[in-house]
């Protein structure tokens, strides 16, 4: 392995691991900021797992270079994870343990006090009776709550949650959600991985896109959606005007006094050109980053991106 | 090194491990009592010819001395099924088990490198093997002193006992220990053990029944365990030594296997 300067929190540098022949990360090369609330996104099997795993230490590269906190994921491995929370995806716990006990233990073998718990517990609003009573009798949120807090507890300066909302009811989603904001607004970096798009919109600053082990883009959530084709619906009291004079729109499709089309680029541009008095209605669809998604998804022929414009943050 | 999981690892198995320490003091007590009642009627039986001394025998033990006893005791299939409770299930799913579960994951999370967990987890598991083992050295010795033959029972040499004793068993955990870095799966590695125990104890036992198998239990590690020997005093250093090597290679295998292995996410 080539060793390459790094100047993320998470820097990868073409990190590729195969399991025998089957290549589960591809030359994946990514940077992840200090400060930011990263998104990892991608379906089952597309490597997201793979790359957290290796990150931690539990899967060795086969080839290419990552640092984690400035230091080396295979020399450094320990030292990673003394600074680092994690939830795995599916979070196991120790079912003959009380979600307590569960929580004394791993600090004990964290080594760091748990600064955090009793701050976690309120938001989450796990009670003490529910902390008392053992993990085989929790339902899969409370769970869930468990495994969120013992990533947290030890105030990680980064961490990594693998789904971390599975099993969470929209309530606790929301109060995880805050927990992640203060995290960020504290300078602690968070990277995510999920496959539920709407969440990764509402929480993340950057989303990294992954398929069959390839980086297919990284961008900003904010300049993703503002990307993002709309659908548009145009109702005119009369007769449609020529729609090749509206800029942005494609796909256009007219029904009697109504248009429907894809709208690309500026939407006040659009919207100056289609006002007029003769105006009746008009839907703009919000952009959704489950489409932007769908669409990295639908190009099958798309090469992985690795550069500054797509892949890896410059 | 890390104390919190050799805590755990012992708080772990605190049940079993009283409840078979327990045990295996009473069946202790029980062999010196077995001695005394039956020892005349079987040496009488010996001297009939009506039976072949061999099926007077179990093993290397039998009841024809006090030392025999012990021996017999060491080699029973109660005993051998109460200390394998640790040295094979114990050990086997100690860590392929965290690993199914899905519970290693949130511990390899922690500042913890995977020699640390194996150690951890071997040294609290070991100790366990050692309490058992001298639970029922202790219920040979009360046994041997609430029937009155405990001047029968050599004590400087029982030190000696242990040490082999362990040795034997500690060979078997450490085997199972391997298993269990092996597999993410425990019952691969209780099977593995478990064959591993039932293979030797046949070669053991096969060879102390019919004379033209003897040759076999040279292949036994059992056959390394002579208590009869060791308190006659004749310690044989080559049955300290194969126990010794049986223990340590299969550490030596898991020091070196179990950091390297790849660990995917549990199915």
């Amino acid at each position: 392995m080539t060793e390459t300067a790094s100047n993320g929190v998470i820097s990868t540098r073409s990190l590729t691991k195969h399991y025998g022949s089957i290549p589960a990360l591809n030359s994946l090369t990514l940077d992840v900021r200090e400060g930011e609330i990263f998104g990892f996104l991608g379906p089952n099997g597309a490597g997201k797992s793979t790359m957290i795993r290796t990150l931690l230490g539990f899967l060795h590269p086969s080839a290419g270079f990552a640092t984690v906190l400035g230091m080396d994921i295979v020399r450094k491995s320990v030292e990673i994870r003394r600074l680092t929370g994690y939830l795995p995806g599916g979070v196991a716990l120790y079912d003959s343990m009380t979600g307590a006990q569960v929580l004394d233990y791993l600090a004990r073998v964290q080594g760091r006090a748990a600064f955090r718990r009793d701050e976690l517990v309120e938001r989450l609003q796990m009670p003490q009776a529910d902390l008392r009573r053992r993990v085989r009798d929790y339902s899969r949120g409370m769970r869930q709550k468990i495994g969120v807090i013992q990533a947290l507890q030890h105030d990680p300066e980064l961490a990594i949650l693998d789904e971390p909302t599975e099993g969470l009811d929209p309530l606790m989603q929301q109060a995880f959600y805050g927990i992640l904001a203060d995290l960020r607004a504290e300078g602690r970096t968070i990277f995510f991985s999920s496959h539920i798009l709407s969440e990764v919109e509402r929480v993340c600053d950057r989303v990294g896109i992954i398929r069959h082990g390839n980086l297919m883009a990284v961008h900003e959530v904010r300049e993703l959606l503002a990307r993002r084709r709309r659908k548009v619906s145009i109702q005119w009291r009369g007769v449609a005007p020529d729609a090749t004079t509206i800029p942005g729109l494609a796909d256009v499709t007219v029904d009697g006094d109504r248009l429907f089309a894809t709208l690309h680029g500026d939407v006040s541009e659009f919207v100056r050109a289609v006002a007029s008095p003769s105006l009746r209605d008009l839907t703009i669809e919000p952009a959704s980053l489950e489409e932007a998604f769908l669409e990295y998804y639908a190009e099958d022929a798309v090469a992985p991106t690795t550069d500054a414009d797509g892949g890896a943050d410059a | 090194m890390s104390m919190p999981l050799f805590a755990r690892t012992l708080a772990w198995q605190r049940t079993r491990w009283i409840i078979v320490s327990l045990a295996l003091f009473g069946w202790g007590i029980l062999i010196p009592v077995f001695y005394t009642a039956f020892s005349d009627v079987i040496r009488d039986l010996a001297n009939s010819g009506a039976f072949p001394e061999e099926l007077l025998s179990f093993g290397s033990g039998s009841l024809f001395s006090l030392p025999g006893a012990v021996t017999l005791g060491t080699q029973h299939p109660l005993a051998i099924a109460m200390l394998a409770v640790f040295a094979v299930g114990a050990t086997s799913t100690a860590i392929a088990g965290e690993r199914q579960r899905g519970t290693l994951e949130v511990l390899l999370a922690r500042p913890l490198s995977r020699t640390a967990v194996y150690v951890s987890i071997s040294l609290g598991l070991l100790l366990v093997v050692a309490v058992v083992l001298v639970a029922l050295i202790a219920g040979f010795v009360t046994g041997a002193a609430l029937q009155g033959v405990l001047e029968d029972l050599p004590i400087e040499h029982l030190p000696m006992v242990f040490l082999n004793g362990f040795l034997l068993w500690g060979a078997f955990a450490t085997f199972g220990l391997a298993a269990s870095v092996s597999f993410d799966r425990a019952g691969p590695a209780i099977g593995l053990t478990l064959a591993y125990l039932l293979l030797n104890y046949f070669f053991e036992i096969l060879g102390s029944l019919w004379r033209e198998a003897e040759w076999t239990q040279e292949y036994s590690l059992f056959h390394h365990f002579n208590s009869t020997e060791i308190l006659a005093g004749a310690v044989e250093p080559i049955d300290l030594l194969i126990c010794g090597l049986a223990f340590v290679v299969p550490i030596v295998y898991a020091l070196v296997v179990f950091p390297r292995r790849d660990l995917a996410a549990p199915a």
